[in-house]
């Protein structure tokens, strides 16, 4: 049985689940466009919409800094940096640059996890189909697909990485200090297994006749996906023109 | 009436490998065909011409009078393929849009496409799964959910790719049942495999391959004795001189 990460859907009716994609869609860009114009405490104000829809998901926090422990290294350095090379007063302007930074691909890395554990790949296929209507080239129908298919099987690459890390840990990888010659050990064997996958699933899609041609899903937007709308425009607002 | 015609097939991989060689092979409507044969011998190789996934390098298969390679998509709806690992084939986010994926590719009306999709969920026992995650079900319901793809297309054959590899005892007794109801209600039936002894007792012929060749073809009763030749364990009741006897009983 597999293990169900943040990143993965996770089947639900919450309100957040029944937002229409092309508002889930519209909501990341807004606040991630907000985010790069925010303050500290702007981009603060950004970070509530989030941690709501984490709360009405029933994702733990916990869970979600677990799946995010690399992203978070990364910005632990990040972070030092910028707070060491920025000019001024470094123990503040350097802190505060730091953190803006910082959060700011934190909000952006929970605004991706929330889309994806509340979004199926159809609704996101129907929304990229939806949003790409106006433009005149042929392949929109393949774009979306292809962006639906990579939403729905980057959980099972992460589970793919897992499974790999596991096994070279129980031959001892870690007793090997070169970090070249454990990437190398452990991307390759990943790379394989992922290319042999989508070969599979490519020839399985084909047996069930798959093609641009077919019946796709209807998107309606509601009462509530409005609402929503209004609430996370005012946000934005607030966050990049009173703070 | 034969509803697979298979006349000369060879084919061969662009690395020079000969993986079928030659085959003659007819199916009536309704019957139930086991494939065996060790890793290698062609087995999948074969059922993948059945609806064009693979197209021959020489000779022709003829699903239902019309040559595979002249419509594949066609040939694509009567064959429906389960393959050998579940978790490849499965491509929805819930039960029910995986088992929706295949009938909006046959870009039907969305009325009929829920009513294939409930029907296929109640055969294969799935209605209660319907809203669940496909990765998070066990082994034999996944096998299941695969079938339920492939019975929403209407298929009037299916091809069951070692359908029993990976699956613990519960979970072969489910897809076993479930396969032996699919036959009842008249569909004709072809499994490959290299275990016998958990389908052979239902199967109305055998066909033994060996080095991309059928070997051996005929009634399971008279071919059982001779499949160690070909390396295939043959099933224990017929060591025993015991008849044929269902993993069911």
């Amino acid at each position: 049985m597999a293990e169900l990460t943040s990143f993965s859907y996770h089947p639900g009716l919450s309100l957040i689940h029944k937002i229409d994609a092309r508002f889930k869609l519209f909501f990341i860009a807004a606040i991630s466009v907000s985010s790069l114009n925010s303050s500290l405490l702007g981009i603060s104000m950004l970070f509530m919409p989030v941690f709501c829809g984490f709360i009405i998901v029933r994702i733990s926090f916990l869970e979600i800094i677990k799946d995010l422990y690399i992203l978070l290294i990364f910005l632990i350095i990040v972070f030092a940096v910028r707070a060491f090379s920025t000019d001024g007063v470094v123990l503040y302007e350097g802190l505060v640059e730091g953190s803006v930074v910082s959060l700011r691909i934190i909000l952006i890395a929970l605004l991706g996890m929330l889309f994806t554990s509340t979004t199926r790949t159809a609704d996101v296929k129907a929304a990229i189909d939806w949003i790409l209507k106006p433009f005149p080239f042929n392949f929109k129908s393949r774009i979306s697909t292809m962006t639906g298919l990579m939403m729905r099987f980057i959980p099972i690459i992460m589970e793919q990485a897992r499974e790999t890390s596991t096994a070279q840990k129980a031959r001892c990888i870690e007793n090997r200090k070169n970090p070249i010659y454990r990437t190398a050990r452990f991307s390759i064997p990943l790379l394989g297994k992922i290319f042999n996958n989508a070969d599979r699933i490519s020839m399985a899609m084909e047996a069930r006749c798959y093609s641009d041609i077919r019946t796709g899903l209807k998107l309606s937007s509601k009462i509530n996906d409005w609402i929503a709308l209004s609430v996370i425009v005012s946000i934005c607002i607030i966050s990049v023109l009173y703070l | 009436m034969n509803i697979i015609e298979i006349t000369k097939l060879s084919h061969m991989f662009s690395n020079g490998t000969l993986a079928l060689d030659n085959i003659d092979f007819k199916a009536k409507r309704g019957e139930f065909i086991v494939i065996a044969g060790c890793n290698g011998s062609g087995k999948t190789t074969l059922l993948r011409h059945l609806n064009g996934l693979l197209f021959p390098t020489g000779g022709n298969v003829i699903v239902d009078g019309v040559n595979v390679s002249e419509d594949p998509v066609r040939a694509r709806r009567i064959v429906g393929m389960v393959f050998q690992d579940s978790d490849t084939q499965i491509i929805g986010e819930t039960v029910r849009e995986d088992v929706a994926f295949g009938p909006e590719n046959l870009a039907l009306y969305r009325e009929e496409i829920e009513q294939r999709v409930d029907e296929a969920l109640r055969v294969t026992g799935l209605t209660c799964l319907a809203d669940a995650r496909p990765h998070m079900l066990s082994g034999g319901e996944k096998r299941r959910l695969a079938i339920a793809g492939v019975l929403a297309m209407k298929p009037e054959i299916l091809a069951f790719d070692e359908p029993f590899s990976n699956l613990d005892y519960p979970g072969t007794l489910q897809v076993l049942k479930q396969i032996i109801g699919l036959h009842k209600m008249g569909r004709t039936i072809i499994i490959t495999t290299h275990d016998l002894e958990k389908v052979i007792a239902h199967a109305d012929r055998l066909i033994i391959m060996k080095s991309g060749r059928i070997a051996k073809e005929g009634s399971p009763e008279r071919i059982l004795p001779d499949t160690e030749m070909f390396g295939i364990k043959e099933p224990c009741f017929s060591r025993m001189g015991l008849g044929m006897i269902s993993w069911l009983n």
